[in-house]
């Protein structure tokens, strides 16, 4: 018989949290150490830092004197890799064998920054490369459009990795000064996936070089300029495409954001999910192909909804969602019977996700910054009530908090 | 379990606990043909819209929904010289679920009626699961010039097969060929698919072996699928003609990045060489971070973010592929040869080797926490056998590389094809 995930736990004395999740019968052991912090974070006491900054600390903490980490993760038989995101940056590994020499290299990789003038000159032309191969991606162009609609002045619509002018502004000493404020065990959690044993990895991480930082850690208190109205631009691409954005100014953190994350899901899945009336209306009217998708981000300070695709009438495309995404429609389908349905296929959606370790580790190190047990999402998706959806949907399905981008063929 | 339900058709169950979900999956082949490339992908999306007792595909998704999410899945794609038109279920484990319902059964019955019970009108599909489906792939079709290293590596496999017009059309299928298509035709294909193609069923999960093949047996399935199937004939394509005169092709495009993809032939490697020799060459060229290409032409020079190689054991082709400015193009093409002849002249290190060869098995033994694994390993142990090695075999081949078969391999790449999309220059 199969078991139920469980996890170890335990916060360390410094404030790093580290969770164990064995996982039966899988050869790999996973492991991710992930902060707090991201691309959005550029907004400090002392000023501006430049866009694209936490990702290039990313890139760069790879570098030690005298040798690069991926190479000691490669001589223990591990892969390595890390990702940045708007509001997270996570480092991770996966391996056969050696999980805890490997361990050691994650917590070496997140603890000893090593930048040079040298090697962050050399770091630029690369992120710079990454940064064009996504300006020639037109679903990517157009998420940072309809980002700076809904946050106009906002570092969200900055891309990820910067701009080619902001690389230019980042040097060894930001890269420091960066890296000190932010990367501080009260601001990472560390998960292991596989099968490791607890007090062994528990030991590993309290001998490391990871000490507790007694100045509290920088909150910035965001405020958002008003929704732009909607805009467009020309492309080199061969078929229109269109995003329409909801910006939800939720008062919502931590668990109660999770949770109103899953209930704007459950919402839009009634609305325009593949099971509604409008998804095959708009299918049958040309509006959608394939493309279409709605994604519902719920991070710190920022919860959005962004609902885009390839379409040849962005115009009618828009129309249709204003008249389509309220309230009054949704209570006329969110019948028991679909609202079951609706609660059965995100609990489905979680089990698939625990088929893979890597999806279990990201997941369970980002939830603990909202303070959710990943293992208990489950019952946090139960517990959701038909009126509690109905209630945000009337709260937040308003005409004065969306807009619109529109990339267009720039046909000659 | 392993059962022939009749000649060519072939039932695996493969009862393995570890996973969260069970998978069914049903594969129909046939040799691909540059006529029916289109229509194979346009039945995979209409037979996936509705079906005779779920007529629109907002109903098939809400009995998904109902199942806890099941994952219906119809696709095409290329397997050795054939065209795999394979249709999937995916559902929970009822074990993991909070009632605890088994619904194999009802998955089982939702995939029969994907397959076998299409949405018709006379003699044709229903007119708006076709015409929607045929203008979402149309749409779809256009849209996939946007996509610059899609259209490279098209661009790069079309010259490859230049000699074999059956590989001309992508998987997904031409817009040309779809406006031609009419709705009666893929009905005719349709019949034809049920009755002629060789079938692969397979079952991975946790499910009691026995039980699972007595509901296959006594299912809708069984009955539609117990009349035998003609042999498929395995080919490989020869590049001989290209070895001799490489293709070429350079096309622009307003770009921020350029992209490049070569193409290498092995041909001419002693059948006596080790049979990982060539995987474990094309891992110290340019198949992970610390390989050849990745630390020459990314870190140390800066050039790309991304370049990488690829080894196709069936074609026994190399492919590298990077993304950079058109200016660097010249440069990184230098480089990319300087590391060849790195390899040639048996300047990389035994360290590289031993690195290559742990990650040959790390990939092999990480791929196996995957269902998709053992549903693949399935299919190729009923096609073509001949290409899998056992563990023992695997570890005995790894354990006996030699440094001059990789050596050997670069020795004998020959440059078959390199396609350019070039964009804008940053000057």
């Amino acid at each position: 018989m199969t078991e139920k995930l469980e996890k170890q736990t335990k916060k360390l004395n410094n404030g790093l949290q580290i969770n164990v999740v064995p996982m039966p019968g899988f050869n790999q052991v996973y492991g991710v150490a992930m902060a707090n912090f991201g691309s959005v974070d550029t907004q400090t006491n002392k000023g501006t830092l430049p866009a694209g900054i936490a990702h290039f600390i990313e890139h760069k903490l790879f570098a030690k004197p005298n040798y690069d980490v991926s190479e000691k993760f490669a001589q223990y038989g591990a892969n390595s890799n890390a990702y940045t995101s708007y509001t997270k940056t996570a480092y991770l590994f996966q391996t056969l064998d050696n999980p805890y020499d490997n361990l050691k290299i994650l917590l070496d990789l997140i603890q000893n920054p090593y930048f040079t003038d040298k090697n962050v000159a050399s770091e630029r032309g690369i992120i710079d490369q990454e940064i064009q191969m996504y300006l020639d991606m037109p679903e990517w162009v157009l998420e940072q459009r309809i980002l700076s609609k809904l946050y106009p002045n906002d570092p969200i619509a900055e891309d990820i990795a910067g701009s080619s002018d902001s690389l230019k502004q980042i040097n060894r000493q930001n890269l420091l000064s960066t890296y000190q404020q932010n990367y501080r065990p009260d601001n990472m959690n560390l998960v292991l996936v596989g099968d490791v044993d607890f007090e062994k990895v528990e030991n590993i991480v309290e001998k490391s070089n990871f000490h507790q930082v007694d100045t509290p850690l920088q909150k910035i208190n965001r405020q958002f300029d008003p929704i732009g109205r909607g805009g467009f631009e020309k492309m080199d691409i061969s078929q229109a495409r269109s995003a329409y954005g909801i910006r939800i100014d939720t008062e919502m953190s931590g668990y109660n954001l999770v949770k109103e994350q899953f209930q704007l899901n459950m919402i839009m899945e009634t609305l325009i999910g593949e099971s509604s009336k409008n998804y095959q209306e708009m299918s049958n009217l040309g509006l959608i192909d394939d493309s279409f998708s709605y994604n519902v981000v719920a991070e710190n300070n920022y919860c959005f909804i962004i609902i885009s695709g390839s379409n040849n009438n962005p115009q009618k495309f828009q129309e249709y969602l204003r008249n389509h995404l309220t309230y009054d429609s949704l209570k006329e389908v969110l019948t028991d019977a679909k609202f079951n349905r609706i609660k059965r296929d995100a609990i489905g959606s979680y089990l698939f996700a625990q088929n893979a370790p890597e999806a279990i580790a990201n997941q369970m190190a980002e939830l603990y910054f909202y303070d959710v047990d990943y293992l208990e999402l489950i019952n946090m998706i139960d517990s959701i009530k038909k009126e509690d959806v109905l209630m945000i949907a009337e709260k937040f399905l308003k005409d004065n908090n969306s807009t619109y981008y529109n990339l267009l063929p720039n046909r000659k | 379990m392993r059962k022939t339900l009749a000649k060519n058709i072939f039932l695996n169950i493969n009862s393995i606990k570890k996973f969260r979900t069970i998978k069914i999956q049903v594969d129909f082949l046939r040799p691909l043909k540059k006529e029916e490339t289109t229509s194979r992908r346009l039945l995979a999306n209409v037979m996936s819209n509705s079906t005779a007792n779920y007529p629109s595909f907002r109903s098939i998704n809400d009995r998904e929904m109902e199942l806890y999410g099941s994952e219906i899945n119809v696709f095409t794609r290329n397997l050795l010289n054939f065209n795999d038109l394979a249709f999937s279920v995916e559902f929970a484990d009822p074990n993991f679920l909070i009632d605890g319902q088994t619904q194999i059964k009802d998955n089982l019955e939702l995939l029969n009626e994907i397959i076998f019970k299409p949405n018709l009108a006379g003699k044709e599909f229903d007119h708006i699961s076709f015409e929607t489906e045929k203008r979402n792939l149309i749409s779809n079709l256009i849209s996939i010039q946007d996509n610059q290293d899609l259209v490279s590596t098209l661009g790069l496999t079309k010259l490859i097969y230049q000699n074999n017009p059956d590989r001309q059309v992508p998987i997904f299928g031409s817009v040309d060929q779809l406006n031609n298509l009419t709705n009666e035709k893929l009905l005719e294909m349709y019949q034809d698919v049920i009755q002629n193609d060789t079938i692969v069923i397979n079952v991975v999960g946790n499910v009691d072996e026995e039980k699972f093949a007595e509901d296959i047996l006594t299912s809708g399935f069984y009955t539609q699928m117990n009349s035998e199937r003609p042999d498929l004939k395995i080919e490989f394509d020869k590049f001989n003609q290209l070895i001799a005169n490489p293709a070429e092709k350079i096309e622009h495009k307003h770009l921020n990045q350029s992209r490049i993809a070569l193409a290498f032939a092995t041909e001419g490697v002693s059948k006596k060489f080790n049979r990982l020799a060539p995987q474990i060459m094309n891992l110290i060229l340019g198949g992970d971070d610390q390989s050849q290409l990745f630390q020459q032409v990314r870190e140390k020079n800066s050039l790309a973010y991304s370049v990488s190689s690829t080894y196709q054991p069936l074609s026994h082709l190399v492919t590298i592929q990077a993304g950079l400015d058109s200016d660097s193009v010249q440069k990184a093409l230098e480089l990319i040869s300087q590391q060849i002849d790195f390899i040639k002249n048996g300047k990389f290190s035994d360290n590289q080797v031993q690195h290559a060869q742990k990650v040959m098995l790390t990939r092999r033994k990480i791929a196996t926490d995957s269902i998709q694994y053992y549903i693949m390993r399935s299919i190729w142990e009923t096609v073509y056998p001949k290409t899998l090695m056992s563990d023992e075999q695997f570890q005995a081949e790894l354990d006996n590389l030699d440094r001059e078969h990789i050596a050997s391999v670069a020795n004998n790449l020959h440059a078959i094809a390199q396609y350019q999309l070039i964009g804008d220059s940053n000057d």
